[in-house]
């Protein structure tokens, strides 16, 4: 068994860069589908508090069927669903400065599937944070004479967004996560770099001319996950803190988030 | 084309059971496992001694911040190259039990808090040692206040589950059998439908099941 002090392959040739260029393009990922999450879920929370019995419904199932199914079923189904002329399109109107796994028509496969189930879940927290509202607060913007939308927009989704700060950010830590399931469709990110890295032949982009150890390579991009999450985990609980305090003492209605859901 | 989302159970049901039993084992399996190591865990971060309660905690913030795909190349590849000789099945239960264990000793943590000091204090002046205390006042008085999130660790990892089939290790899950049909027959969009069915059936029954107990378990005030 090789000693666990093994770590030698990280300062051959570019190794730690080429390993921590791949980190970064997995937090690019989250980022752009936690944004892109966030828009959609926000329409899906809104459609599905529509006083339209049939759309509220409609969205409900929607949102239902897309959280409860396994994001990497999403992923590969798009992946094989999605047509290769859609996918060239995506290539030709990527820049070219972008980084390389942004031009890969795969992309779109894995993006859509992170939006698809995470819009899903957002929407679910957002409405969560929407309903935890006293109804005092639409009844008292009724009786000022606001009407629906402007209730809404001036009213409930000020209040009701700001509750749910901390289940975004620890459903952005599951999202960070879920970045390295694109890996399988191909794309490369952290996960195929590890494992370009510990290719037999060695590896031929960084010049570290022997193979690193998987166990080794593989225990070092867990911990990169493990310092970037854990680092939004105490931002989330610091905004939780001090959502607390801003609302008074208001005590346990806020959104607990599917915080533990996310696992 | 309705008739061809039809056939493509029919005729693939066989397999499509069996992929649908691979990942009900899994996640039965993990579950056992998640549920062992997460109460360890809680008991340690509950515990009086500083030192077991650092152990928790590291244990805690380790494998709930690590994706679930690291841990499995580290478990099943990484493992194998440095001479251990694991199997697929077992790489994969220990990765989602041992990732899900921290979830669920959070959940037992929060639950056990949830019970008053006073009840401890109680218990201890009346001559109960710490773990009697616990087993038999604490921890009944908890899982009350546990079911709903240890039901909703139950259906991230039927979720999960599919992570074990979809990446190396390559066990002949529900997703699996999807992919594989999908492939054959290229009727791809019914095979990936009646594998989702398969999992929607798994995550409901979950859903309905901790909805009975939590209206059975409900604290009657």
């Amino acid at each position: 068994m090789t000693s666990f002090a093994a770590f030698g392959w990280l300062t051959e040739g570019n190794n730690l860069r080429f390993i921590l260029e791949g980190f970064l393009i997995n937090l690019q990922i989250a980022v752009v589908a936690i944004v892109l999450a966030l828009i959609a879920g926000l329409g899906l929370a809104l459609l599905r508090l529509s006083r339209n019995r049939v759309v509220s419904v409609v969205t409900g199932i929607w949102v239902d069927v897309f959280r409860n199914l396994p994001l990497l079923l999403l992923i590969l189904f798009l992946f094989l669903w999605i047509p290769t002329s859609a996918r060239d399109t995506w290539e030709d109107v990527m820049p070219s400065w972008m980084p390389e796994a942004w031009q890969s028509g795969l992309m779109l496969a894995g993006l859509s599937g992170l939006v698809l189930y995470n819009s899903a879940v957002l929407a679910e927290i957002m409405r969560a944070g929407i309903q935890s509202l006293p109804r005092g607060q639409s009844e008292a913007a009724q009786a000022l004479g606001l009407n629906y939308r402007q209730a809404m927009r001036h009213v409930i989704l000020p209040q009701g967004l700001r509750r749910m700060v901390p289940a975004t950010v620890s459903q952005l830590i599951t999202l960070t996560k879920d970045t390295t399931l694109v890996s399988i469709i191909a794309i490369v990110e952290v996960m195929r770099r590890a494992r370009t890295v510990t290719a037999t032949s060695g590896n031929p982009f960084t010049g570290g001319g022997t193979e690193a150890p998987i166990l080794e390579v593989f225990l070092f991009v867990g911990l990169l996950f493990i310092i970037f999450n854990y680092a939004l985990s105490r931002l989330s609980r610091r905004l939780e803190i001090r959502e607390k305090e801003r609302s008074g003492s208001k005590p346990d209605i806020e959104v607990r988030g599917l915080e533990e859901q996310v696992a | 084309m309705p008739f061809a989302f039809v056939d493509t159970l029919t005729e693939n049901f066989d397999e499509f059971l069996r992929g649908f039993g691979i990942t009900v084992q899994l996640v039965v399996v993990s579950f056992v496992i998640a549920m062992a190591v997460g109460t360890l865990i809680a008991a340690f971060r509950v515990a009086p001694n500083p030192w077991l309660q650092r152990i928790g905690g590291l244990y805690v913030e380790c494998f709930r911040n690590i994706p679930l795909l690291v841990l499995i190349f580290i478990s099943y590849p990484g493992l194998r190259r440095a001479g251990v000789d694991i199997s697929a099945f077992v790489a994969g239960v220990a990765s989602l039990g041992l990732y899900t264990a921290a979830y669920v000793a959070e959940a037992l943590r929060s639950g056990v808090f949830s019970v008053s000091k006073g009840q401890i204090e109680a218990s201890l002046s009346l001559g109960f040692t710490y773990p009697e205390t616990m087993r038999r006042i604490i921890l009944p008085q908890a899982f009350r206040t546990v079911i709903s999130p240890l039901g909703s660790l139950i259906i991230a990892m039927i979720k999960n589950s599919a992570i074990l089939g979809g990446s190396i290790l390559a066990l002949d899950d529900l997703l699996k059998t999807g992919r594989v049909i999908a492939s054959r027959t290229f009727d791809v969009i019914p095979a990936f439908v009646w594998a989702a069915a398969g999992y929607l059936i798994l995550t409901g029954l979950a859903t309905l099941a901790i909805r009975m107990l939590e209206t059975r378990y409900a604290v009657k005030r």
